[in-house]
């Protein structure tokens, strides 16, 4: 395949490193399609997981109906969304960047013709819409079936969340990365890699929806880049952003997008002139 | 005084599922599998006497490693009957661990990121070997294999001939009977593989450790075991000693050499237009010519190799030379040729 | 028979040292994994406390009683995971073919596979788990104590943990088959651990009865806080079973024994 890349390189067009990049989105679609049975597997967890939250929603929302605006209704629907979306945005547990640093190959890969960045993004991308069709949608289909959560029936909701998910895949990618490069810097990359993907988690309302954040928490969780992971498009789908709070929700996430993205390519050239300098 | 190894009509029969692509698939292989039958090893009858040093020899998937397999205690046979050092390996696994020594030549069971000697103190503990007995043997196999230029490095960072020696010590810390290897000197250099098949020759004529050695290279059984059998789809083809084989079927090299187009032209040519070369040297025969290659076959004590060169040298205009050793499947199908083998038992062994 | 068990105890604990002493060479690694790790699972409680928040109380059930719920689940769960740990491993020696020379020692393979791995890092979910149960207590100033109350912690933790081991060696036996489910086990130990840090209560009849009688969980967390809090069990269950806990968790590992040599027999057959 990189020999392909070498070729479309050595042409040079904006459309041969475009057809390229979508090369590289489907290659990794298709790669995950062989693990057919560790999918299941994992489809069978956000499923179980979904199921011990809509539980504990169920009993807190006996003592009282109503929270922060939400039903109980709400309260499902939103964790069955956190189960959908979880793999699509930030899938578990992504050290691969991580491996690569460690293993050097990393090196050969920054010298490369195409853009490192754009190369891994590419990939998740693919990942992304893969996991998009094989756990995210079984994943709410389930709860469905389960607790009969029911969809929205607006168009334009769809229409915002069809816009509002790309861009969190897109935040999860630049999120993963970052806390993947910091290897090139700090030998415990990988336990650390543990908390950030714990953080982005709790602050993207996978633990616990974020309208139930106390309101001082809520507040500094609102500007957090994880609060478009997650907790955004969850939200849109819900009709709880509607409005002037829509294009801000938008607005954060393509924000986030950009400074995160930014903050990955600064982090980027610096390692690749530490490769360079020190030959890895 | 029992046998070492006492094994009569040992079969390994595997049961192995096709599988089928997709997910449909899948699931129809478990429903409806199709089930292949493979025979890895066929009626194997073995007889090993303590102190031995046997090679084991036979190409890619003849039924070696299920066979050192059967006779570790690490699979079932399917049928026959075994018996190592008068244990039943299924039954009496632990007993006969204790007893024995495995080194496979491409996984360590070295622990990775540990220096060696802390590896050889943990299989202290492992194999319950007393204080005095595990320090005298550690300094003994030390000494033997030169362990102590690398004794501190973990055992990731050492070289290939490194680990070897580091698991040949790590096998017989615990002063075992018999020594299984499986391709000892796969990957080593020339330096490296002497020094351990001298290490080998030691222990079996010093320690009267029983060998059973499986391997490739026809240098090694020529070199170390005075008997070999040899082993092909399952069936033991040969047993007996070494020197009859070489003799017969392996003592044969490869010259191919590579002459001059011009030189080729000259040559005369056979009925497939190919060149001859005629008025060899004794001992030396044309097997095979591919213009401008030619085939040359020679047995070791026939002549030199630098006179073969030599003599080839000033006739024709060499362009190269190079050396092709036996394939033991070469030797294989050569036995398949020739027919009848008899063994060192009164098992004869009739090949169509 | 009782020899040999002894003797592969003290290997056991050979091994163990050998791992703790190469992994405290590197103190500084050690310390950060632990705080790391301590510092997800702190986070993994906060929403605990943030549901009680909004909402008063979950199925009647206080946010301290709630906490030291999740405190002993936690604990049991550490435990586990600290003791387990090369049990949980047990696929990637499967993958990399490192069973056939497992079978070629003279040590029974259930004691190397356990001993294979002892990772410190694990230690930090046992903190949090002490931390919550002290924060838990501090929750509840009237909670009456006996000796008979102060004696069931310990004997639930200890049970929770052997349930916990038992269906990790259940998942390891797995691997004898398909490499391709281990995250199955993972809906058990994982999962379980997140169910049962709530009250048993707030699920369906069927996953409380699976909880209760098939992978007796409960019997190492639920059962025993409800005996210490005074609250009743569900199918009318007395509540002095909590006592009980160790022998069904034994009958439970038990049957993950039998079922793991069965699975050691299944590849001694097969090959790999």
């Amino acid at each position: 395949m990189w020999r392909v890349a070498g070729f479309l390189c050595w042409e040079n067009g904006k459309n041969e490193m475009l057809r390229f990049y979508f090369e590289v989105a489907r290659t990794a679609y298709r790669r995950q399609l062989i693990y057919r049975w560790a999918n299941l597997a994992g489809l069978l967890t956000n499923i179980f997981f979904g199921v011990i939250f809509s539980y504990v929603m169920i009993a807190l929302f006996q003592a009282r109906p109503v929270a922060a605006g939400y039903n109980v209704q709400d309260a499902l629907r939103y964790i069955w969304l956190m189960q959908a979306m979880v793999m699509v945005v930030l899938t578990f547990g992504w050290y691969d960047l991580m491996l690569t640093i460690r293993s050097g190959e990393v090196v050969s890969d920054l010298s490369k013709p195409c853009d490192f960045y754009w190369y891994w993004f590419s990939r998740e991308i693919g990942r992304s819409a893969y996991f998009l069709l094989f756990r995210g949608l079984p994943t709410y289909l389930a709860g469905m079936l389960l607790f009969g959560l029911g969809v929205p029936g607006d168009l334009r909701l769809w229409l915002a969340y069809a816009a509002s998910l790309p861009l969190a895949a897109m935040l999860g990618i630049a999120y993963r990365f970052l806390f993947n490069i910091v290897a090139f810097w700090v030998l415990e990359a990988r336990a650390l890699g543990g908390l950030a993907t714990a953080i982005a988690l709790f602050f993207a309302g996978s633990y616990i929806p974020l309208p139930f954040f106390p309101p001082w928490l809520r507040a500094i969780a609102t500007w957090l880049p994880f609060n478009g992971l997650m907790n955004v498009p969850a939200q849109i789908f819900l009709g709880k952003l509607t409005g002037i709070a829509l294009l801000f929700g938008l607005g954060l996430q393509v924000l986030w997008v950009v400074l995160l993205t930014l903050g990955v390519r600064l982090l980027t050239s610096v390692a690749a002139r530490r490769v360079i300098v020190q030959g890895g | 005084m029992e046998a070492m190894i006492e094994a009569e009509g040992l079969s390994k029969t595997f049961r192995v599922a096709r599988r089928r692509p997709g997910l449909l698939g899948g699931l129809r292989s478990v429903v409806d599998p199709q089930v292949r039958i493979v025979h890895a090893v066929r009626d194997l009858s073995l007889h090993i006497e303590r102190g031995e040093m046997i090679g084991l020899v036979g190409p890619n998937g003849a039924g070696k490693s299920t066979t050192i397999k059967m006779l570790t205690g690490i699979l079932v046979p399917t049928g026959g009957r075994v018996r190592v050092a008068g244990l039943d390996p299924m039954r009496q696994r632990r007993e006969l661990a204790s007893r024995i020594g495995v080194v496979f030549g491409q996984r360590s069971q070295l622990w990775w990121d540990l220096p060696l000697i802390d590896s050889l103190r943990l299989l202290r503990h492992l194999y319950r070997v007393p204080e005095k007995r595990h320090s005298d043997n550690l300094a003994r196999l030390r000494n033997m294999l030169d362990l102590d230029e690398f004794l501190d490095t973990p055992v990731r960072q050492l070289s290939l001939g490194q680990r070897m020696r580091g698991d040949l010590a790590a096998a017989l810390l615990h002063d075992p009977e018999l020594l299984y290897l499986d391709e000892p000197t796969i990957g080593l250099d020339v330096v490296a593989k002497a020094r351990i098949r001298e290490f080998l020759l030691a222990i079996n004529a010093g320690q009267g450790v029983t060998v059973l050695l499986t391997t490739h290279d026809m240098d090694d059984v020529e070199t170390l075991c005075p008997r070999m059998l040899i082993i092909d789809h399952g069936r033991k083809l040969y047993d007996g000693g070494v020197t009859e084989i070489r003799e017969r079927f392996g003592g044969e090299r490869m010259l191919i050499a590579v002459l001059d187009p011009v030189e080729i032209a000259a040559i005369p040519h056979d009925a497939q237009d190919q060149p001859v070369l005629s008025d060899l040297p004794e001992g030396v025969h044309q097997v095979q010519a591919e213009a401008p290659r030619i085939w040359l076959a020679f047995s070791r004590d026939s002549l030199p190799v630098h006179e073969l060169v030599a003599w080839l040298g000033a006739r024709y205009r060499l362009r190269d030379v190079t050396f092709q050793e036996p394939e033991i499947e070469d030797v294989i199908r050569r036995i398949y040729e020739e027919g009848l083998l008899l063994g060192r038992d009164e098992v004869s062994v009739q090949v169509s | 028979m009782v020899c040999n068990i002894l003797a592969d105890f003290r290997l056991y604990l050979h091994l163990i040292a050998m791992q703790l002493r190469a992994q405290l060479q590197y103190k500084l690694n050690v310390l950060i994994d632990i705080v790391t790790y301590l510092s997800v699972t702190c986070l993994e409680f906060v929403p605990v406390l943030i549901f009680f928040g909004p909402f008063p109380s979950l199925l009647g059930w206080t946010v301290g009683e709630v906490a030291m719920l999740y405190a002993i689940t936690s604990m049991s769960f550490g435990l586990a995971e600290l003791f387990g740990a090369g049990i949980d491993a047990f696929d990637e020696t499967i993958r990399r073919g490192e069973f056939d020379r497992v079978l070629l020692r003279p040590v029974g393979p259930f004691m190397q596979v356990v001993s294979s791995e002892f990772r410190l890092r694990r230690l930090g979910r046992i903190t949090q788990g002490l931390l919550v149960f002290i924060f838990a207590l501090s929750l509840l100033p009237g909670l009456n104590w006996t000796a008979l109350k102060l004696a069931v912690l310990p004997i639930a933790i200890v049970s929770g943990a052997l349930v916990f081991i038992a269906i990790l060696l259940l998942g390891a036996t797995l691997c004898f088959w398909t490499i391709q489910t281990t995250e199955l086990t993972n809906i058990l130990t994982y999962g379980g651990r997140e169910m049962l840090s709530y009250p048993l209560t707030i699920y369906n009849q069927g996953l409380q009865r699976f909880f209760l009688f098939v992978v007796p969980l409960a019997f190492g967390t639920y059962i025993p806080i409800c005996y210490l809090l005074g609250r009743p069990l569900p199918f009318g269950l007395p509540v002095e079973i909590a006592f009980a806990a160790p022998l069904v968790a034994l009958a439970f590992a038990l049957i993950a024994g039998a079922t793991w040599r069965f699975g050691v027999r299944h590849y001694q057959s097969t090959g790999s």
